[in-house]
């Protein structure tokens, strides 16, 4: 053990994007079994309910699917950003404001039958947390202020928006003043994925995006001027290409999947619009897209792994009776160790007898 | 507090749970599922449910199997484990929440042969019910015994949301207060937070430096204010559990419940194959709710009001909301000698005539 | 009159004191540029661990350290994959975030919903009896004005000390500074942990002493709310201290004049210290130069020394 250094590397990994995850998911659940058999969960029972059972019922299985297809959609939409170094961290914000816009349209056309009030409610949507993204861009373009801060603190800000909303002007006139609005008609919700789940049609959003986003990075010219625009805003200028672009194309994009996500919940499992609208998926969705490797495939594994989490976790709490803090925990330590494990995207692991001068 | 021995046989006891969950799996003992919004604990809502709970198993012994989840956001996820509790193979869901309506009526809808009870909830369904206490009963006792220990006649309510039930609550709290002392007057905090122990404790000392000096404790699952009540030397009433424990000077009142007799009730009719979903509203005549450690500091006079009118509200002689009741702006609402009706008080939105806070639009 | 005066400004102390703790020792995390956004989650796991080691061992002061320690363990974390493994910051700090969220929840749970005794309010035999200003300066507990004494200590430190001048260096430019012999890693190091333990006190402050409670969510975003007023007061301490004295006075305000009767927008006041904030990033952003006199540059970059 001893002689072993890290070295960096000189050339992309190839087996890194595989290792990575595997060694992150590995280390995370030794870790997890051990602080479950210290208050006395058999392990066996523990891996059986959080990893198995979701998979062995088809209500499983759909559950994995409903709670996966936010965070991919969000995820890709905040990937294409980070790649290009803009960090936007208020995908839980967008979300908020475009299950707003899609919300208010289904509460004011709340007897519709038509087929175009779901696809309306995707757009305005979309739109809007654009546009509330869009607030960060143009602080950071105009003013340079840090999009990180900015970003977060306007998630903060959509919340009370949302607080104000659904005990005010979009509150339920017969809903007993509880803070939350009217229930959706049939054509202002996605059809239902596997009958018999909650699973339901938003999920081809989610994987829309993903190629999108595959097509976008690796094929158009835009794709890579976003990035470089990004990365060295010094050398992008210098060929023509704008850091202000990047920061815009980045922000608007991850603001659109962010509010999109935010229409699919409204107008999915929830049926309505209410102050519990995201369990954290636009925090999660950050997770989601380092898990993934920032790359459109990797992130659709990563959000199934977290979606398996998050269910596996409700099944250990109902099942094997562990407390409902260790699924948190679990997510918590998988992003640790998978970023620690990260190293080795960069650097190789040599024996020092053989160490090579980096 | 809690002491290290019984935080000691607290761990036993729940290790121990845990076994017999796991040896009743292969008996096909009838399985229920309860569902709570918030921590058990050791007072609150999710605690008096899981009290109940505690009561179904005593009485059934190992016929039944009763599992459940606390700490259940009413958000998306929480259909996810209504529905992992039924593929389980639970017959009968408590789910705790009014946030949880919808959800719970919709899995109703896809398993007919399963029972959903609802807390604080108003829809309806073949196999769909749903269940509260008439709290307002108990307000007005809380609100006779305020009346006559307050000196600055100012009373406090520390309150989340403004739904039909907390202003009932305070409705009765108020008209019970202007009964024993007219000069009353009631001043509302409205967190517009389910759940956030630092605020309510600062909204409580508002209301202190507001000069009020007894403090409502209004569906607050933590004893933050009672105990911060006891430190400011005022009085201090509580929903849900006694909270005698954490004010042993100044405790005014707990309005207590006790969910059993419902729950028994219900899980018997599950067992039987008989269960209907109902409206369930239980009061003082049904033991549903009582008037906990109420103060010794009332003189015998004053606790024969208490006492009589706990007997004419128990025998049902007698109604809280009984007019002539005025609200706010002084608009006759209840005529003299009407009681208000089940239906009005379910959905009520104003507030009595000696509140001086609104009801936030 | 005088009784909500009293509240509303004696309140205020109190009210921002586990903020100012945080806060302070997220700015002195950030100078060293080092943006951590974990300390939701540490400020949750010190609350803790800071109230079930005073309630099994009956002292406060163990469990101030406790927490303080717990969050600081924590904040280990985050350091070693921003230091050692060159992860990214602001994933590594939603992770270890989420972490501690985790963890406060599980070591909390034999507490949950318990109370303690509070610290006792310090009586300064003549000061506190002062009319008006007795009640508001000097009737505290003693954590109140070890937070004011913080405020001091941090600036004074960060400004006139060699160490100040080493973790201001190290948060401008860390390749300057490593060539200048400066430990950077080490410095960073100790600039985290600091950050973690301070968060740590914070946290312990509302479950020991503010609310003398633990309850899961008890913390409610005040972290983030920390993790704002760092940038409101534009990384200079005393600034720091007085958006976290502004924010406690706002919401105890609000209160005050509910129970006044007074009808408020209160989502509108909820959302102003962040309002406040993006408005007062984009106006001290907007000048490069005055920018450079408090915001450390380096703020969120990887620092890797083998180039």
């Amino acid at each position: 053990m001893l002689d072993l250094a890290l070295v960096p590397r000189t050339e992309r990994s190839r087996s890194a994007p595989i290792v990575v995850p595997l060694i992150a998911v590995v280390l995370t659940l030794i870790c997890g079994t051990l602080l479950l058999s210290l208050i006395g969960k058999s392990p066996a029972a523990v891996v059986h309910s959080f990893f198995i059972q979701p998979l062995s019922s088809l209500n499983g299985i759909g559950e994995i699917i409903l709670k996966a297809g936010p965070l991919i959609l969000i995820a890709q939409g905040l990937a294409i950003g980070y790649r290009a170094n803009v960090w936007n961290i208020g995908a839980e914000g967008q979300l908020i404001v475009g299950a707003i816009a899609g919300a208010t349209l289904a509460i004011i056309f709340e007897t519709s039958n038509s087929v175009f009030l779901l696809p309306a409610m995707m757009l305005a949507g979309a739109a809007a947390g654009a546009a509330w993204a869009g607030i960060a861009a143009f602080l950071r373009v105009r003013f340079s202020a840090s999009e990180i801060l900015t970003s977060f603190m306007l998630s903060s800000v959509a919340l009370q928006l949302l607080y104000y909303l659904v005990t005010g002007p979009l509150r339920d006139p017969m809903g007993m003043n509880f803070p939350q609005s009217i229930v959706f008609g049939s054509a202002a919700l996605f059809d239902v994925l596997i009958p018999g789940t909650r699973s339901n049609m938003s999920i081809f959003v989610g994987l829309a995006a993903t190629v999108l986003a595959w097509f976008f990075m690796s094929r158009t010219i835009h794709g890579f001027r976003l990035v470089v625009g990004g990365m060295a805003p010094d050398a992008a200028r210098y060929a023509g290409y704008s850091s202000a672009r990047a920061i815009w194309l980045s922000l608007l994009i991850g603001g659109a999947c962010a509010g999109l996500a935010g229409v699919g919940e409204v107008a999915g499992p929830l049926g309505m619009l209410q102050r519990n609208l995201s369990p954290g998926y636009g925090y999660a969705a950050i997770i989601v897209a380092f898990l993934g490797g920032l790359n459109p495939i990797g992130i659709v594994f990563a959000a199934l792994l977290m979606a398996l989490l998050y269910v596996g976790g409700d099944f250990a709490v109902v099942s094997a009776g562990v407390p409902n803090a260790s699924a948190t925990i679990l997510q918590g330590m998988l992003l640790v160790f998978y970023l620690a494990a990260s190293l080795l995207f960069t650097h190789r692991i040599v024996r020092k007898s053989v160490k090579v001068a980096a | 507090m809690t002491t290290r021995r019984e935080l000691l046989a607290l761990t036993a006891s729940a290790v121990a749970l845990a076994a017999t969950a796991n040896a009743a799996r292969a008996e096909g003992k009838v399985k229920m599922g309860f569902i709570y919004p918030s921590p058990v604990g050791d007072v609150g809502w999710a605690h008096e449910l899981d009290e109940g709970r505690k009561k179904i198993v005593e009485k059934f012994g190992d016929k039944v199997e009763a599992v459940t989840a606390e700490n259940i956001p009413e958000g998306p996820d929480a259909a996810r484990t209504m529905n992992q509790m039924i593929a389980d193979g639970a017959k009968l869901l408590m789910i705790g929440s009014f946030g949880y309506m919808n959800d719970g009526l919709k899995l109703a809808k896809q398993y007919p042969d399963v029972a959903i009870i609802n807390a604080s909830g108003y829809k309806l369904d073949a196999n769909f019910g749903n269940f509260q206490t008439r709290n307002y009963e108990t307000s007005y006792i809380a609100g006779l015994a305020a009346g006559y220990v307050t000196t600055s006649n100012i009373l406090g309510v520390v309150a989340a949301y403004p739904i039909p039930e907390v202003i009932g609550i305070i409705n009765a709290f108020t008209l019970g207060a202007q009964k024993t002392n007219p000069e009353i007057t009631v001043k509302i905090v409205w967190l517009n937070s389910w759940f956030d122990p630092n605020k309510s404790q600062e909204a409580a000392r508002s209301l202190v430096a507001a000069k009020a000096d007894v403090l409502f404790s209004l569906y607050q699952d933590t004893p933050e204010v009672v105990a911060l009540a006891e430190e400011l030397g005022v009085y201090s009433i509580s929903t849900s559990s006694d909270m005698k424990k954490y004010a042993p000077k100044k405790y005014l009142m707990g309005m207590g419940i006790d969910w059993s007799p419902h729950f028994i009730d219900v899980a018997a009719q599950v067992l039987a194959g008989s269960f209907k979903g109902t409206s369930y509203w239980g009061g003082m005549k049904d033991g549903a709710v009582h008037a906990a450690s109420l103060t010794p500091d009332l003189t015998p006079e004053q606790k024969k009001v208490t006492d009589d009118a706990i007997a004419a509200i128990t025998a049902g002689t007698f109604h809280p909301l009984t007019g002539p009741v005025m609200d706010q702006d002084g608009t006759e609402k209840l005529a003299a000698g009407v009681a208000i009706a089940d239906g009005d008080m379910a959905s009520i939105n104003w507030l009595v005539k000696g509140v001086e806070t609104r009801i936030p639009q | 009159m005088i009784d909500t005066l009293v509240f509303v400004i004696g309140g205020m102390l109190a009210a921002a004191t586990s903020i100012l703790f945080a806060s302070l020792g997220e700015t002195v995390s950030e100078r060293a540029g080092v943006l951590n956004l974990s300390v939701e989650g540490m400020m949750a796991t010190g609350a803790a661990a800071a109230f079930g080691i005073a309630t099994l061992s009956g002292s406060h002061a163990l469990g101030f350290i406790g927490g303080g320690l717990a969050a600081g363990l924590l904040s280990m974390v985050f350091a070693a994959l921003v230091l050692v493994f060159y992860a990214n910051q602001v994933a590594a700090g939603l992770a270890v975030g989420i972490l501690g969220l985790g963890i406060s929840a599980f070591i909390g749970k034999p507490f949950e919903g318990n109370t303690i005794e509070k610290i006792p309010k310090l009586d300064i035999p003549g000061l506190s009896d002062v009319v008006l200003v007795g009640p508001i300066l000097f009737h505290h507990d003693v954590m109140v004005y070890l937070a004011c004494a913080m405020i001091f200590i941090v600036a004074y430190v960060l400004k006139r000390t060699q160490l100040g001048r080493m973790i201001r260096a190290v948060g401008e430019n860390p390749q300057a500074a490593a060539s200048n012999g400066i430990p950077v890693r080490l410095v960073r190091c100790g600039a985290i942990g600091f950050g973690g333990f301070m968060a740590g006190i914070g946290g312990a402050y509302l479950s020991t002493a503010y609310t003398a409670l633990w309850a899961e969510g008890l913390i409610s975003g005040r972290g983030w709310i920390a993790v704002a007023l760092v940038v409101f007061g534009s990384w200079l301490p005393f600034r720091v201290a007085l958006g976290a004295y502004l924010f406690g006075g706002i919401s105890l305000l609000e209160l005050s004049l509910q129970s006044h009767g007074v009808k408020l927008p209160s989502q509108l006041l909820s959302a102003s210290p962040y309002l406040v904030t993006i408005l007062l990033l984009a106006f001290i952003s907007r000048d490069q130069y005055r920018l450079r006199l408090s915001r450390p540059m380096a703020l969120g970059q990887t620092y890797r020394n083998e180039s």
